[in-house]
């Protein structure tokens, strides 16, 4: 169905049916955002020995979410004096629009997707850099120091791990022999890449967890170091989107890694009988999963250590796993 | 590597393991049978002897008795019977002072009000508050 609108000729309908799907799209991001906080506040729960939200909506908390978001929303919207205001409004846009942009190329199954191109993962990776910017802008618009520093701290680590971050995806991109997200899912039909990359998974995932700035390399936000990061100064909606834009990017991670290294809505074999869309939610989840996992177990990095294990761990590991990959790639 | 391992099923296993929160306002807290709270007071066993009174350190209890109504018994039965909790420190001294056990601790110790004098507790009050009481008040 997508791929006949995608192949058809631009229109103001065609316009409206797209504009249409995008804001399902944005709903069930948003459905996903809710339901993703409460999850990981559960979980971290539970892994420290409590039961996490239980009052707000029943016994499982579900509404506590809703009831926090509401909260931001009536708040008052602050903007200081003395703070850049074009700027300080427009940085939270900045930060989510790449966030919602990146989704248009993720295949969720051979099916449901918004955009097929080309060159979906550099696609992926130039949007996903964007959000830097908000950040950067975020905290240089509030004139504050916390904020201009957490922002500094934030770029720095966002580039740094965005470099090994692109060098372990080669790895697959020369397996697949393309940069298309459909044609990298249909390479793995014989074998997922986290059989065939193993390396370059386990780079990808944590240098996605410095992307997303989550523990252990929350350091731009650190509420226990620097007041609260490039967000101090922000209250209310505009704090709201900083935080959606963050979830939005855990979703987009996700779904990501399940494209590229777990076989998107490719089945188990003989399994087959269950649907794609199934298949690809329980990949996701599982990634999702782990990323609370991590955040749970491990202790927040120091700056200095943060940026020697990016350039002198990540990054050699991530080129030889490239010239790894071109050998054994000549040689089977 | 081996201490990352050991961490990540460390957090893994607590997934199942018994929690060690209470759930508090809904259930009260198990405490023991000495602890000190909100004192319980049986109107019908008092003999207004004033000892809780005179022993009290904050001075924070208020007594009158009246004549017994059958005129063939002596002494006196209790007429009003106070205690203000802005002042009250829980000593536990009147209850060990009372020769026939009319006043008791008891494991209450939920205080807060929206206004002071609603700490100001009298004899009805006193008597009403019958759950969680001390099951043995030896000194």
């Amino acid at each position: 169905m997508v791929q006949e609108l995608l192949a058809s000729p631009p229109g103001l309908m065609n316009f409206a049916i797209f504009f249409l799907l995008a804001a399902i799209l944005l709903m069930v991001i948003l459905g996903f955002v809710t339901y993703a906080i409460l999850a990981e506040r559960k979980v971290m729960g539970f892994m420290q020995l409590r039961h996490g939200p239980n009052q707000v909506g029943g016994r499982w908390g579900l509404l506590q979410t809703v009831a926090d978001v509401l909260k931001l929303l009536i708040k008052e919207d602050t903007i200081p004096k003395l703070a850049d205001r074009p700027l300080f409004i427009l940085a939270p846009v900045i930060a989510f629009a790449p966030a919602f942009l990146v989704l248009a190329v993720i295949p969720f199954t051979d099916k449901l997707q918004f955009a097929d191109i080309g060159v979906g993962l550099l696609y992926y990776i130039a949007i996903s850099g964007i959000s830097t910017v908000g950040v950067v802008t975020g905290g240089w618009a509030s004139n504050n120091k916390y904020a201009l520093l957490g922002g500094m701290r934030a770029a720095a680590q966002m580039i740094s791990y965005e470099i090994p971050l692109v060098m372990s995806l080669l790895g697959v991109i020369l397996l697949s022999g393309s940069l298309n997200l459909n044609d990298i899912v249909s390479a793995q039909s014989h074998g997922w890449f986290i059989i065939k990359q193993p390396i370059a998974f386990i780079i990808f995932i944590i240098a996605s967890i410095a992307e997303l700035n989550r523990t252990p390399f929350d350091l731009p936000e650190a509420e226990s170091e620097l007041v609260a990061g490039f967000h101090v100064e922000y209250s209310g909606f505009r704090w709201a989107f900083f935080m959606l834009s963050e979830y939005v990017y855990l979703f987009a991670m996700a779904a990501l890694t399940t494209v590229l290294f777990l076989g998107g809505w490719g089945a188990l074999p003989f399994l087959g009988f269950i649907p794609g869309a199934v298949w690809f939610s329980l990949k996701f989840s599982l990634i999702v999963f782990i990323l609370i996992w991590v955040r749970v177990t491990l202790p927040r990095l120091r700056a200095d250590q943060l940026m020697e294990f990016g350039w002198k761990v990540l990054l050699p590991a991530a080129l030889a796993n490239i010239f790894l990959t071109a050998i054994l790639k000549e040689l089977f | 590597m081996i201490g990352l391992a050991k961490g990540f099923s460390y957090t893994l296993k607590n997934l199942t393991r018994k929690k060690v929160t209470y759930d508090y306002p809904n259930e009260p807290l198990p405490l023991p049978d000495r602890f000190r709270g909100i004192q319980k007071f049986y109107p019908e066993k008092c003999i207004v002897c004033n000892q809780c009174s005179n022993i009290c350190p904050t001075d924070c209890i208020q007594l009158t008795g009246k004549k017994h109504p059958d005129p063939s018994k002596k002494g006196k039965i209790i007429d009003t019977y106070d205690i203000n909790f802005e002042i009250c420190i829980l000593c536990d001294l009147c209850t060990e002072v009372c020769p026939t056990e009319a006043i008791i601790m008891t494991n209450n110790f939920e205080l807060a009000e929206y206004s002071r004098d609603q700490l100001f507790k009298d004899l009805v009050w006193l008597d009403e508050n019958d759950e969680h009481i001390r099951r043995v008040n030896k000194p």
